[in-house]
């Protein structure tokens, strides 16, 4: 089943094509990763499903409802049901863990009981249950990112989507956090589309990975097939 | 209510207190018996006393601009660069001029220096040093020492947005003075220009302190024609070529900028940046700057309490000018909270780009403060003075209304510089989350902007309380704030009744911004050692 589908999608900047005629297909469940170096367009893609940008040409679809069209965006961000994940947490450090969590679910009008439910699931499930009264700022790096995490995925979201979040990471919390995504995503099964320029990072997550390079897409497919044709598309992305 | 809607009535507003007052008054000018005419331009044009005066306001314009510029440029440099004891605490004392209405700086110098000054009672009459001050150099000292701060505050405002490493590798290869020449001062030209711009300005419509010193400017034409004659047409007329100048310096600033402006945004992770030590050189630039802060501010302020008297000329005051004090902190109050909300909800269109019409947002606002006051205050008036608006003519509301055309500027540029602290992703990871503009505005960026609400709340409060320019052209009968009351009063007024009221307007003045500036201090300090 898709729940989000690019139709020729076409964005540029300043005049600049970033993205060109681009089609692909997101099936639900599966873990897509965009690989890519800088400035290929791997962002631009997420900000365009998040409905922060409209494209120039094409549509985009989720769950089936058109939610853009060509310069117009037809739900806005806070009607698409996702979830994300920046690349620099974009924790709201006046409030505390459990405040991070709460206020999407306040926005969408949960009751304090269930509120409160959600939230304590969630961080058990995140291992951050006793920092719940914590500020961000009071937290160590991998903690935040747990949060951001949590904060996601507490709504329930059709799609994760998440921007390079390790990349800030030493390699060892990387690697350990990579595993604690895999985990959530198999014990919750939402649907996730990943950003990373780290080809190691991208096959230990994906499911399925899509290469990128200025603005179009070079290579679809599962990881195996994507390892294979490494020799042929490896000038185009970051070891 | 949605996002476009909230922000489009905020243009609106800006628009209803600001644009359309000016455009009403040009329209009103130019119709003769319902045909259009341009009679009352002609007399403007064709009068070679009006020459002459433009002449006298573009000469002290001018004066005041190279003055304050040479001097608060180094002054700024020396405050935020350097290794100068006190330095943090040398700012807010700089910032007194700036903050009280400027004719009280006049009042004093004429109560120091005046036929019957206290220098003349001590030493004897100098008709020298009398004709100093009543003339062209008394109103260029008098005005340097009101807009010295702009200089100031801008050029260390804009050295703090400077990315250390620019400086540091400019180090590696040569000493402080060919970093500062090559690399800073190239790197804050923006900000110098804007301050020489806002100061030419400012002492251009400036209308209190030659009126008082007794230089005849430009402006008193404007002022004279609307408030003694009510020639309506001949004021408009004496305005147009105050807000033309305006204007064309608005367009050349904007001009320069598009060429010369960078980002300048300091890195996160660096540490800070690097200090000038002053070795050797400390003692004297230490007494150079706490001189300056002497003459320009304390001297004027001892004078007053000086010539003030006893505690009957306080109890006198307050008995004449009461009411009036309590009309000027209520109208400030409401002024600042009014313009704070607008001020966020403009800065918001401006940093975030929020409407396509933002650019002419940021103009228009920063145009208005530029305006002299006696444009924007006839405005008002041209627009509100009808039989059916009388809710606003004839109330407070139309202070208040002066105050937002005028002030919203200031209130924008300050909430600019916050937002743009505040990361888009964290209010796109609020809407992700479900959450619509109004409910991210009051959860997300409102806390997250508190300090610059509270410094815009403040600024807007000083401004507010400082005004005489607008409010003497349109107050309502018996509803006279203090700054006017005490113009008012100069006329005929014993100079210890006026001192007296000059020191009670600046102690609700300074008192506020000290108490406001002691906890962020404390703050401060507690910050540097966490």
């Amino acid at each position: 089943m898709k729940v989000v589908e690019f139709k020729a999608v076409s964005k540029s900047y300043n005049g600049t094509r970033v993205l060109k005629d681009i089609d692909f297909q997101v099936e639900k469940g599966e873990r897509l990763i965009l690989l890519g170096p800088s400035g290929c367009g791997k962002t631009t893609i997420l900000r365009l499903i998040a409905g922060f940008i409209a494209p120039d040409q094409g549509s985009i679809e989720i769950g089936g409802r058109v939610v853009s069209e060509p310069g117009r965006i037809v739900v806005p961000p806070e009607e698409r049901n996702l979830g994300m994940v920046f690349q620099d947490l974009a924790l709201w450090p006046h409030l505390s863990v459990k405040g991070n969590l709460e206020f999407g679910l306040k926005a969408k009008g949960f009751s304090k009981a269930e509120r409160d439910q959600r939230i304590e699931k969630m961080l058990e499930m995140v291992g951050l249950r006793e920092y719940a009264n914590r500020k961000p700022g009071e937290l160590s790096g991998g903690q935040q990112q747990r949060v951001a995490l949590a904060r996601a995925l507490v709504l329930e979201p059709t799609v994760m989507l998440m921007d390079e979040p390790l990349s800030s990471l030493d390699t060892e919390l990387n690697i350990r956090l990579r595993r604690e995504v895999i985990a959530l995503h198999k014990s919750l099964g939402f649907t996730m589309i990943y950003v990373t320029h780290d080809r190691e990072e991208a096959f230990e997550i994906a499911t399925r990975v899509m290469v990128m390079s200025e603005g179009e897409i070079v290579k679809v497919g599962s990881v195996k097939e994507v390892r294979n044709s490494l020799t042929s598309i490896s000038p185009l992305i970051p070891s | 209510m949605s996002k476009k809607a909230i922000l489009s009535l905020t243009v609106l507003l800006l628009v209803v207190a600001g644009l359309l007052p000016v455009l009403s008054m040009l329209l009103k000018s130019m119709v003769v018996n319902c045909s259009f005419s341009l009679e009352a331009y002609k007399g403007v044009l064709t009068s070679s006393r009006q020459w002459k005066l433009m002449g006298n306001s573009l000469k002290l314009a001018s004066l005041v601009t190279m003055l304050t510029v040479v001097a608060g440029v180094p002054t700024g440099l020396v405050l935020e660069k350097t290794d100068l004891p006190l330095r943090g605490l040398l700012i807010p004392f700089f910032v007194v001029p700036l903050l009280i209405p400027p004719y009280i700086l006049a009042v004093s110098w004429a109560d120091l220096l005046g036929r019957d000054g206290l220098l003349a009672h001590s030493f004897g009459y100098s008709p020298a040093l009398t004709n100093l001050l009543f003339g062209l150099p008394g109103c260029v000292f008098v005005l340097f020492s009101i807009f010295l701060p702009i200089p100031i505050l801008l050029t260390t405002a804009f050295l703090r947005t400077i990315d250390p490493g620019l400086e540091e590798a400019g180090r590696l290869v040569t000493g402080w003075w060919g970093v500062i020449r090559g690399i800073t001062l190239p790197l804050i030209m923006p900000g110098i220009l804007l301050s020489a711009m806002l100061v030419f300005l400012l002492s251009f419509g400036e209308f209190s302190v030659p009126t008082f010193l007794r230089y005849q400017v430009y402006p008193v034409e404007s002022f004279t024609q609307f408030s003694a004659f009510y020639n309506f047409k001949a004021a408009t007329a004496s305005a147009l070529p105050l807000a033309l100048v305006t204007l064309l310096l608005l367009f050349g600033e904007t001009f320069f900028l598009k060429k010369h402006t960078y980002q300048l945004r300091p890195s996160p992770h660096h540490q800070g940046s690097l200090r000038i030590e002053l070795k050797g050189h400390k003692p004297w630039v230490f007494a150079l700057i706490t001189g300056l802060v002497a003459v320009l501010v304390v001297v004027p302020i001892v004078v007053l309490v000086l010539q003030s008297g006893g505690l009957q000329w306080y109890q006198e005051a307050m008995r004449r000018a009461g009411f009036s004090l309590v009309r000027s902190v209520i109208y400030a109050a409401i002024g600042a909270t009014l313009l704070t909300v607008l001020g966020f909800l403009t800065g918001y269109i401006v940093q975030r780009r929020a409407l396509s019409c933002w650019r002419y947002v940021d103009s228009l606002t920063l145009f208005l403060f530029a305006l002299p006051s006696t444009v924007v205050g006839i405005g008002l008036v041209s627009l509100w003075n009808t039989p059916w608006t009388n809710l606003i003519y004839g109330t407070p509301v139309i202070i208040i209304m002066g105050y937002l055309a005028k002030y919203t500027a200031l209130a924008s540029r300050i909430l600019v510089t916050q937002l743009a602290q505040v990361p888009l992703s964290l209010e796109e990871a609020a809407q992700i989350a479900g959450a619509k503009w109004p409910r991210r505005m009051l959860f997300i960026i409102t806390p997250l902007s508190r300090k610059g609400l509270a410094v815009c709340w403040v600024v807007g409060y000083l401004f507010a309380l400082r005004d005489t320019g607008i409010t003497m052209l349109v107050y309502p009968p018996g509803l006279e704030t203090l700054p006017v009351r005490i113009y008012t009063l100069m006329a005929n007024g014993s100079p210890q009744l006026v001192a007296a009221l000059c020191m009670i307007m600046i102690s609700v003045t300074v008192l506020p911004m000290a108490l406001w500036l002691i906890p962020q201090r404390k703050g401060l300090d507690e910050g540097c050692r966490v």
